[in-house]
């Protein structure tokens, strides 16, 4: 060690190398994990999706058809319908929660009484198990225990069957799905709104601007770029969505609220056609990509600008 | 001091602070429901009107031999506690790795691909091959293979923090210590992984409550057998066709209670840590 100090210069760019050996293997066990478990079920994931999959008596048979998988899609009316379905749903709940974790925390952050609780209860939704939340929710809506129902009949009024209407159910899902996400937009334009610079604020009350054009002509802009990453996440994760619906409704009535996930899971685990399963969801993982890819090279224009 | 006190008092915005306690209210009302359906007895939950008749009763049938929760419990705890190590041992060589060692492009390429890819592929997609890869190792219906899982789906993001953190310890630390004589190794683990503590934490927070809310591949990958975890538990108790609403509330009471106080109390922390990375992307 001693020597290591004297000969500063030889031993400096021995370190180097030593070093880049060293940043090399401390990302190898990443690498290894997810080439094993992302990596590898994607490639199946792929190579599946161009073959005819039977199961007999337990056993694989494969046999390459071509696109044949992805013909099928058009022709699935209840794939166009999931997707139809999961278009209604993302778009309305990534709207929902951005404005409602919007306003909320623009709420909390100008409250005197209630700050210090709402920042720490309106995150506690987020952490709930999804399987929980759906718990949760049927205990409220639904038609023979709910809590509604037992509100709308104390005040003698008819009970309501919204889970086993179409449209009522597919309300049910979004709303659960705003209750569920909305704390993960509020954390993060809460984050957003402390990091702003107050002497900004300030001079635009001295010029006379009002609470309201403080937040349209100032706050708001300044937020825009984190509200935009946070809209992608929504977007991504509205269209990930599963667990919920998978225990509330599954995708029921008649399909009203079979997203994309739940109607994937359907044809791998109860139809057991492999093949066209792994072509549907390669197109989402598609689809998914380009939207990120999309917002990420818009990003980088703008921050070019 | 007074002055600016009374100053504040005046400016309380009535509507306001009333539709906050409005949305205060929205937010606790499932959780606040769940929570006294817990205690309640099978009649009174049936029961068209409110009766509100305390009962531990729903508590001693999860706790009764018969019952898999105890099993369940027991799994969901080894799940989460191993992906939490697991994710932090990996996470953190990678993320300090990415941070200060300057690896050579080549090597972090693919590790940025992957940490921003997977985030984005819906994990249903993943379950054939992940199913045949799990059954290649042994490790289907395993409470090992679905640490492993759950670690696979939390590294990118804690990476990414890990990273993150150790970004904000200034070079000049490492390298003082470097010329000092510190060996690469002792670096690391006396100096710059203690400060990167603070950081680990909200990595380690957010990664076990992911990994204790995990469902899809906890069913897929257990079927419901000897290593199936709590969430799987709760979720075979709402497809019953018995009623068993009294039970299905107190799981959901007890999978959801210590999840909601650990963020009660470590909210600054888990808030800071999460939200760190994203505001300054």
């Amino acid at each position: 060690m001693k020597n290591a100090a004297v000969s500063g210069r030889t031993r400096g760019s021995f370190s180097l190398s030593g070093r880049r050996a060293t940043s090399v293997v401390a990302l190898l066990p990443f690498v290894l994990f997810l080439a094993v478990f992302a990596v590898y079920p994607l490639y199946e994931l792929l190579k599946l999706s161009f073959q005819e999959t039977e199961v007999l008596d337990g056993e694989f048979f494969s046999a390459f058809n071509g696109l044949d998988n992805f013909k099928k899609i058009p022709d699935d009316p209840l794939a166009i319908n999931s997707i139809k379905v999961t278009l209604v749903f993302s778009t309305l709940c990534v709207i929902l929660t951005l404005v409602a974790g919007t306003a909320g925390a623009l709420l909390v952050n100008s409250s005197r009484i209630f700050k210090s609780v709402a920042r720490n209860v309106f995150v506690w939704p987020a952490v709930v198990a999804p399987v929980v939340v759906s718990v949760m929710w049927l205990l409220i809506l639904d038609p023979t225990v709910g809590l509604i129902n037992k509100i709308l009949e104390t005040l003698g009024r008819e009970p309501q069957i919204w889970l086993n209407s179409k449209t009522g159910a597919l309300i049910s899902v979004i709303v659960v799905d705003v209750w569920h996400w909305t704390p993960v937009v509020f954390l993060f334009i809460y984050a957003g709104l402390n990091g702003i610079n107050q002497e900004i604020l300030e001079a635009g009350r001295v010029d006379g601007a009002s609470e309201s054009q403080l937040i349209r002509r100032i706050i708001l802009p300044i937020l825009l770029p984190t509200i935009a990453v946070i809209a992608v996440l929504r977007t991504i994760m509205s269209i990930k969505a599963f667990d919920e619906m998978y225990l509330l409704t599954k995708g029921g009535p008649e399909g009203a609220t079979s997203l994309i996930s739940l109607h994937i899971r359907k044809i791998f685990v109860e139809i057991l056609d492999f093949g066209y399963a792994s072509a549907l969801s390669l197109c989402i993982v598609v689809i998914l990509g380009l939207i990120v890819g999309i917002a990420y090279s818009l990003r980088r224009k703008n921050r070019s600008r | 001091m007074t002055m600016e006190k009374t100053a504040q008092k005046s400016k309380v915005n009535v509507p306001l602070e009333l539709s906050i306690f409005i949305a205060i209210v929205v937010t606790l009302i499932p959780i606040i429901w769940i929570a006294i359906l817990a205690f309640l007895p099978n009649k009174s939950i049936i029961g068209s009107s409110f009766d509100f008749s305390f009962w531990l009763g729903n508590f001693r049938t999860l706790a009764d031999p018969s019952q898999k929760f105890f099993r369940q419990v027991f799994n969901s705890l080894t799940i989460t506690f191993g992906t939490v190590i697991l994710t932090l041992v990996i996470g953190s060589g990678s993320g300090y790795s990415l941070s200060k060692l300057k690896p050579p492009k080549w090597a972090t390429t693919p590790v940025f691909i992957l940490a921003s890819f997977l985030p984005i592929v819906p994990p249903i997609t993943l379950v054939p091959g992940i199913y045949v890869t799990l059954t290649n190792l042994n490790l289907l219906g395993s409470v090992t293979g679905l640490v492993l899982v759950n670690t696979v789906f939390n590294l990118p993001f804690a990476i990414l923090m890990i990273k993150s953190y150790f970004d904000q310890i200034p070079d000049e630390l490492r390298e003082a210590a470097l010329v000092d004589g510190a060996s690469e190794k002792r670096v690391f683990f006396s100096i710059l992984l203690p400060l990167a503590k603070p950081g680990l934490g909200a990595v380690a927070i957010y990664v076990a409550i992911m990994a204790w809310n995990e469902f899809l591949m906890g069913l897929i990958m257990t079927t419901g057998g000897g290593a199936a975890p709590l969430t799987v538990g709760i979720a075979s108790l709402v497809q019953d066709y018995e009623v068993t609403f009294g039970q299905m509330s107190a799981s959901g009471f007890v999978a959801a209670i210590p999840i909601i106080i650990l963020t009660a109390v470590a909210s600054r922390q888990i808030v800071s840590g999460l939200t760190a990375g994203a505001v300054k992307s």
